[in-house]
């Protein structure tokens, strides 16, 4: 894997954690570097920090999805929720909020893997808990119960289980279920949402599957 | 800008500017006129006005205009020494030099101001980069140091391996990383309330889920408090910045955990009118020092009696982030024992949502 950031005591550390956790990392400390790196090895998946010094974090991410697919990792602060959004609408598969715990950075690493690994095998049915949805039949059965939803409830849960454990910002979701002209409307994802958790999660008061993810978007959880 | 630098400092200034150019130019006037005849002496007066123009502001135009008109009536045009107007030829001067003076007057004096407006915007905008540039590499020099402790000290805890004493050291390392975090992390939101770089990002949120962000967030610091909330069954949705209203409820539950013994309630309400959203987070502690309770929200006040630890930072920021939405956060003291926070929004209808059936 390849990590990018500009901060050597940073650099040092990932590259300690994640080779004991048995990873091959390659590092750079610029955008430049970090481009050329990307276009010379093959990279499994991309670490990068928002804030590089000589090119900004997402302009080096566009250029990169330019040619390649690599799952790539955001860094970021907090406060940065437009970075994130803007990093996650321009290919970023996820991030991470400094100051992280190494656990949590592997687990978005494993994640990231394993959607990547995945690829495009497309499951007809899923299972979350006492979830199952069955994509080709269109149906959806909840401890064996059928659930019924309308059509727009059922295009917005299909998004959410195809993109299971990634971030999708309201932005991305507005457009694919409501068309581009309603990328503004998040009273529309809102009420949905909550109308969703109604009928799906096990208590939607402490929501389980469709989690919030703050000033950012939505993710359902994994399978 | 020397204009501006030249400007009296006060409209009175500018009143005694506008005398002292009448006196100056009426004395010149008086020296002059021996060659010059009464009608050229008004040329002399309009100069003046017009270099008074590039100083002061209207008002003291329009004096200075009046004063040298008056003037020249008064103690140069036939007959001298009375405001008399001889001849249509002196009435018609004595118009064509008002409204002469006062034209050229406005004018410089409106060009004048917007150059000083571009250029207080200007400093402005340069003020406001450069307070957004500290910040920014303040915030970055803090955080990174932090990262790296937070994140070196949780991989030698999940290293395995530690004794029972290493471990509970690598913890308190983790714990105080953390607590570093949120000092700096308040530092930060203050300043950017202090600076005005808060700009709230209004959008239609779910209050429950920002609730519930909230109380994920202050998890660890309620834990042995028993906690309740009200929210009203179909509560529309509000148009709030979600983060920065998730981060003032976190810091209003925080605050209640933080200053009351363990094992008393918390309870948080939500409360909608057609008009407001008000969200209170209540407690059974000690309650709040009655001439406390105005001040108990300014940048870094405590009150006397509060714990160790604490940075006087939680309460301003509620402040600033609920006021950034245009609301308004109180203290009071509740009947029974303990203190209530009371956050008032406002609250407009919702959008309707297009109809759709299943």
């Amino acid at each position: 894997m390849l990590v990018i950031d500009d901060e050597p005591q940073i650099l040092r550390l990932l590259t300690i954690t994640l080779e004991a956790n048995g990873y091959r990392v390659a590092t750079a400390s610029g955008g430049q570097e970090g481009i050329a790196s990307a276009a010379q090895h093959r990279h499994d998946v991309i670490i990068l920090d928002l804030g590089l010094p000589d090119l900004n974090g997402v302009s080096l991410l566009k250029q990169l999805r330019e040619w390649t697919q690599t799952p790539v990792i955001i860094l970021t602060v907090q406060d940065s929720e437009s970075d994130k959004i803007e990093a996650l609408d321009s290919g970023a598969d996820d991030y991470v909020t400094k100051p992280f715990k190494t656990g949590e950075l592997l687990a978005r690493l494993r994640a990231t893997l394993r959607r990547s690994d995945k690829g495009n095998t497309e499951e007809p049915i899923l299972r979350f808990g006492a979830l199952t949805v069955d994509l080709a039949a269109r149906r959806i059965t909840r401890n064996g119960e059928p659930v019924k939803l309308t059509a727009t409830e059922y295009a917005l849960l299909r998004l959410f289980v195809q993109h299971a454990g990634k971030v999708l910002t309201h932005r991305h979701i507005l457009r694919e279920v409501w068309g581009p002209e309603h990328e503004q409307q998040t009273e529309y994802l809102r009420v949905y949402v909550a109308r969703l958790r109604e009928r799906l999660e096990p208590d939607p008061e402490s929501p389980v599957l469709l989690l919030t993810e703050p000033g950012v978007g939505y993710r359902f959880a994994e399978t | 800008m020397n204009a501006i630098a030249l400007r009296p400092k006060t409209v009175w200034g500018e009143y005694a500017v506008a005398l002292g150019v009448f006196v100056g130019a009426s004395l010149l006037n008086l020296w002059l006129q021996k060659w010059t005849g009464y009608q050229a002496i008004a040329l002399v007066n309009l100069l003046a006005v017009v270099l008074l123009a590039l100083f002061v502001g209207r008002g003291a135009i329009l004096f200075g205009t009046t004063l040298t008109a008056f003037g020249w009536d008064f103690l140069f045009a036939p007959p001298r020494f009375s405001f008399h107007v001889a001849g249509f030829y002196d009435k018609m001067m004595l118009f064509t030099y008002f409204v002469v003076a006062l034209t050229v007057g406005q004018l410089t004096a409106r060009l004048r101001a917007q150059r000083e407006s571009e250029i207080k915007s200007k400093l402005l905008a340069e003020s406001e980069r450069l307070s957004r540039t500290l910040l920014n590499s303040v915030s970055h020099e803090l955080r990174t140091p932090i990262s790296a402790i937070t994140g070196a000290a949780s991989g030698l805890r999940e290293s395995g391996g530690l004794s029972v004493v290493q471990q509970k050291l690598v913890v308190e390392i983790e714990t105080a990383s953390g607590r570093l975090n949120r000092v700096v992390q308040s530092l930060l939101s203050a300043a950017r309330i202090q600076s005005g770089q808060l700009h709230p990002k209004l959008d239609w949120c779910d209050v429950r889920d920002v609730l519930r962000a909230a109380l994920r967030e202050t998890a660890e610091l309620t834990e042995g408090h028993p906690l309740e909330t009200t929210i009203p069954a179909g509560l529309p949705l509000v148009k709030m910045d979600f983060v920065l209203m998730e981060q003032a409820l976190a810091n209003l539950v925080a605050n209640a955990a933080t200053h009351t013994p363990p094992k008393t309630p918390i309870d948080v309400t939500v409360r909608i009118t057609p008009a407001k959203l008000v969200l209170e987070v209540g407690d059974r502690g000690p309650g709040l020092p009655p001439d406390q309770l105005d001040r108990i929200f300014d940048l870094f006040h405590r009150t006397p009696r509060a714990k160790p630890g604490g940075t006087g930072l939680g309460l301003a920021i509620v402040k600033g982030f609920i006021e950034a939405h245009g609301g308004r956060v109180q203290a009071a003291n509740r009947s029974g024992g303990g203190a209530l926070f009371r956050i008032v929004l406002p609250a407009t209808n919702p959008p309707k949502l297009p109809d759709e059936s299943s």
